[in-house]
């Protein structure tokens, strides 16, 4: 017996729930940007899995590029995270609404 | 030029030039006399028309000049226009007249008027002439409408010519909203009247009415809606109330516009459409009871005046009661004649009182005495008017009042006859009291011949002077003429009506000499006498007190009420909207929470929403 | 019992359970470590999808790039605040109710679709396709992409520069 597609695309969708439940859930800034890792992470199972069954490499080359922005996005996230430390000497999610309508 | 239309035409346009001319022009409004003499002169042109117009119209007959202004399919559903017949001509005439000897009169007694003002009161003269012009020509009811309001409103503008005068301005408010009431009823008849026969034309509504084809139900409330129009402007019972506190205006409009021309305009509707209101005799009966029992009313509070111009205006209310009644008994020519003659002598009256007033400083009669020998020519011209109200032979009124009583009689009213000669004994007492009081005898109060801050009186200077000797000699005029040749009365008059009318007037004569010149009477005691019902006419018989009432208490707790509702149930209704509105943003606001995990929570939801959309089994 | 089913549900279950682990611990430096090792179990995951490039770029800049910026972002922060860091959460079962609702959404599109079982043979060398692709059709983002690397650095130097 061997394991299909849907396998691999059921893994990567509770994996993304999972990282959603994080996303939302935290307090810490650094804990939600964790939360988005596990949802990125998801995408790029369900990509790969995508591209190994319909034999298109176009797939795995999308993951190419998405696991460097990811990286990107994460370093410059952090940067930020570190300057709104400086600024308002706080790491709790709530406490960051200066956008409040 | 042969047509009386055209003429009639020219003499309407020209004071309308001038007020167009006046009005536009402020820098030279406000140059004053200059302003005047402007109004004048074209006041004098359209007096030379408006003869010409009545003579050519002549007897019987008549032309129109129309111009169709709503146009509707089934021929114009209003025009206007001129109808010029021997009515309108002869109507036109005195107007005309009256107005250019007032407006030259003017210029003597606002003499020492601030400039400007007396470029604004010219202005508004021209207007008046104009709308009244308008008025007497009107080929159909709703020139006749738009005229009549135009009259209206310059009555306000000219009685409260001081306006900075409380009591000015709350009398020219008082004069519009009493009038308007009248207004609106006459409004309601003419509508209904249009609704019952198709047309607003004189002319055809004659024609239908000659031919029997105006359906009589529902004519009585027409009819009836149209007289409160002609009450209210020409102050018959209840409506009077406003002319005597008119007087607040300068005396050349009181003799304008309260004796010869505006109030007359009522009396003048009623005789216009007097082929109407035969339809309708119970109308008719109910105009000539109100007519006498305003004249007998009027008289009486006349008596208890002692300012010299109320006593003028109640006169002139008594003597318009005495033209409805006249109409009322179903002889309007009787009526249109003393509509005539009232307006020459009572425009001398008014005019003449003036004299008094610039000369002396003040209205009331008990301060003056002995002026004949300072204002001889004054106290000539005065009373030669006096004799024409009193009805004596020879003078303009005489002849008039008494086609008025006989007609009255022969009409079918012996009641109001016995008021109407009542009214008569009256009338002549009290115009002859203030004769007494004021030019004869002993001063009360002052040197004769000095003014309340010592100065001599003087006689009228020239500009009023003219005016007053040309009336004069036309009350003297026409009474001789009369006397002569009189017009054909429209009834056969009894034999012994018109000694009963001398001997009334000249019993009336004699009591206030008795009274008031030989002292043999006392005052006191014929007040004494008629106690209560002096008291009564000193309060007015509360009748402007009921109308206080009715406008303070009822109109203005009404206005008070619809501006509590306006305020707040429709402005509460709609600041209602709003508050929801704001509270609506409130709640929905609190969805910018400005926290990132919110805005997650809301696309994850998008994001289901579309998912669920998408792959809703269908 | 294959070992291509073994070992997938081997790395399901370390997948998954190293996953919940880093949404529900409290000690934000442990959140950290099980990501590290949820990143690795998806190496592995790659891997077992014949995916030996891509397994190894996953460890290189997920498992040891990424890991090591977070850990340094923590030290500093925590080093600013002068305590360390404790995790609570808020909302949980909103949290869970809304993750739930999407996991079934998910699963239910996933039911309803047409997927195929078997792995479809390949003969080509996947790394070499994937480069030989990467430098013909796909060269302009692969440029990109260096040029958004460059800015995405200065803008991290940039916004963590020290204060003044």
């Amino acid at each position: 017996m061997t394991v299909g597609l849907g396998a691999y695309l059921t893994l990567a969708a509770v994996l993304f729930a999972i990282g959603f439940f994080g996303v939302v859930t935290r307090r810490n800034t650094i804990g939600i940007l964790l939360g988005i890792e596990l949802m990125l992470n998801a995408v790029n199972i369900n990509l790969v899995a995508f591209a190994r069954y319909n034999a298109d490499v176009v797939g795995m080359v999308f993951t190419t590029f998405t696991i460097p922005i990811t990286v990107a996005e994460v370093a410059l996230g952090l940067a930020i995270v570190i300057l709104i430390f400086r600024m308002k000497r706080t790491a709790i999610a709530d406490h960051l609404d200066i956008l409040r309508g | 030029m042969t047509d009386p239309a055209l003429a009639a035409l020219i003499a309407l346009l020209l004071p309308a030039c001038a007020f167009v001319i006046l009005a536009l022009a402020g820098p030279f409004r406000r140059l004053g006399r200059p302003a005047a003499y402007l109004s004048i002169v074209f006041s004098a042109a359209a007096l030379v028309a408006a003869i010409a117009a009545f003579r050519l119209a002549g007897e019987g007959g008549y032309s129109v000049w129309l111009w169709s202004w709503i146009p509707a399919e089934a021929g114009p559903l209003a025009t206007i226009g001129v109808l010029a017949d021997g009515d309108s001509a002869l109507m036109l005439v005195l107007v005309a007249l009256v107005s250019f000897l007032v407006q030259v009169y003017s210029l003597g007694y606002l003499s020492d008027e601030g400039v400007p003002s007396l470029g604004r009161y010219y202005t508004y003269q021209s207007l008046f002439a104009f709308s009244m012009m308008g008025l007497v020509l009107a080929p159909n009811f709703v020139q006749l409408y738009i005229c009549w309001e135009l009259v209206g409103l310059c009555s306000y503008l000219l009685i409260g010519y001081w306006y900075t005068r409380p009591e000015a301005a709350r009398a020219a408010v008082k004069a519009f909203w009493i009038t308007k009431a009248g207004d609106v009823g006459m409004l309601i008849g003419i509508v209904l009247l249009w609704r019952l026969t198709g047309t607003f034309d004189f002319l055809q509504l004659l024609q239908l009415a000659d031919a029997g084809a105006i359906p009589l139900a529902g004519l009585g409330v027409i009819t009836f809606c149209i007289y409160l129009g002609a009450a209210g402007k020409s102050a018959q019972f209840p409506f009077h109330v406003w002319l005597p506190d008119a007087m607040e205006g300068p005396t050349p409009v009181s003799a304008l516009i309260h004796a010869a021309t505006m109030v007359t305009a009522g009396v003048y509707l009623l005789t216009r459409t007097v082929w109407l209101f035969r339809l309708t005799p119970d109308v008719m009966e109910i105009v000539a009871w109100n007519g006498a029992f305003t004249a007998l009313l009027a008289a009486v509070l006349a008596c208890v005046q002692t300012d010299i111009k109320r006593v003028l205006a109640y006169s002139t209310v008594s003597q318009l009661g005495y033209m409805m009644a006249a109409i009322g008994a179903g002889f309007a020519s009787a009526g249109f004649l003393h509509l005539l003659t009232h307006g020459i002598f009572k425009a001398l009256l008014f005019l003449g009182a003036g004299a008094v007033i610039h000369a002396v400083g003040t209205n009331d009669i008990f301060a003056m005495g002995g002026l004949w020998r300072r204002m001889p020519q004054t106290a000539i011209v005065f009373v030669i008017g006096t004799l024409s109200l009193a009805g004596v032979p020879l003078f303009a009124g005489f002849f008039s009042k008494e086609e008025i009583l006989g007609a009255v009689l022969v009409g079918g009213f012996p009641v109001p006859f016995a008021i109407l000669l009542l009214g008569a004994f009256l009338t002549a007492f009290y115009m002859f009291r203030v004769v007494f009081v004021t030019f004869a005898g002993v001063p009360a109060a002052l040197p004769a011949g000095h003014r309340s801050d010592g100065s001599h009186v003087h006689d009228a200077p020239p500009f009023m002077a003219l005016p007053l000797w040309i009336l004069a000699v036309m009350c003297v005029g026409i009474g001789i003429l009369f006397a002569a040749w009189h017009p054909a009365a429209e009834f056969e008059m009894l034999g012994w009506v018109t000694p009963a009318a001398i001997a009334v007037s000249l019993g009336g004569i004699a009591l206030a000499y008795l009274v008031y010149e030989r002292r043999a009477i006392s005052a006191d005691a014929l007040a004494k006498a008629f106690a209560p019902i002096r008291a009564a006419a000193l309060r007015r018989f509360w009748i402007d007190d009921a109308f206080a009432f009715v406008y303070r208490r009822l109109m203005l707790s009404l206005s008070w009420l619809v501006g509590w509702v306006d305020r707040y149930l429709v402005d509460g209704l709609v600041n209602l909207f709003s508050a929801w509105t704001l509270s609506a943003g409130g709640g929905l606001r609190r969805i910018q929470s400005g926290r990132a995990q919110d805005y997650v929570y809301g696309i994850a939801l998008g994001v289901l929403l579309l998912m669920v959309w998408i792959r809703w089994p269908r | 019992m294959s070992l291509e089913v073994v070992t997938f549900w081997a790395l399901c279950v370390l997948l998954i359970g190293s996953a919940l682990a880093v949404v529900l611990t409290k000690n934000l430096f442990h959140s950290v470590l099980y990501l590290a090792l949820s990143l690795t179990a998806t190496a592995g995951v790659f891997l077992a999808l014949d995916a030996e490039f891509l397994a190894a770029v996953q460890l290189l800049l997920y498992a040891g790039g990424v890991v090591t910026i977070v850990v340094f972002a923590i030290v500093v922060t925590e080093r600013l605040v002068g305590e360390r860091i404790t995790q609570t959460s808020r909302h949980i079962l909103a949290g869970l109710v809304l993750a739930g609702a999407l996991l079934l959404a998910l699963l239910r599109v996933l039911r309803g679709a047409d997927l195929p079982v078997e792995r479809q043979v390949i003969t080509v060398d996947v790394t070499r396709a994937i480069g030989q692709v990467l430098l013909t059709e796909f060269v302009l983002p692969f440029e990109l992409l260096a040029v958004l690397l460059l800015v995405g650095l200065l803008g991290a130097l940039y916004f963590a520069r020290p204060e003044e």
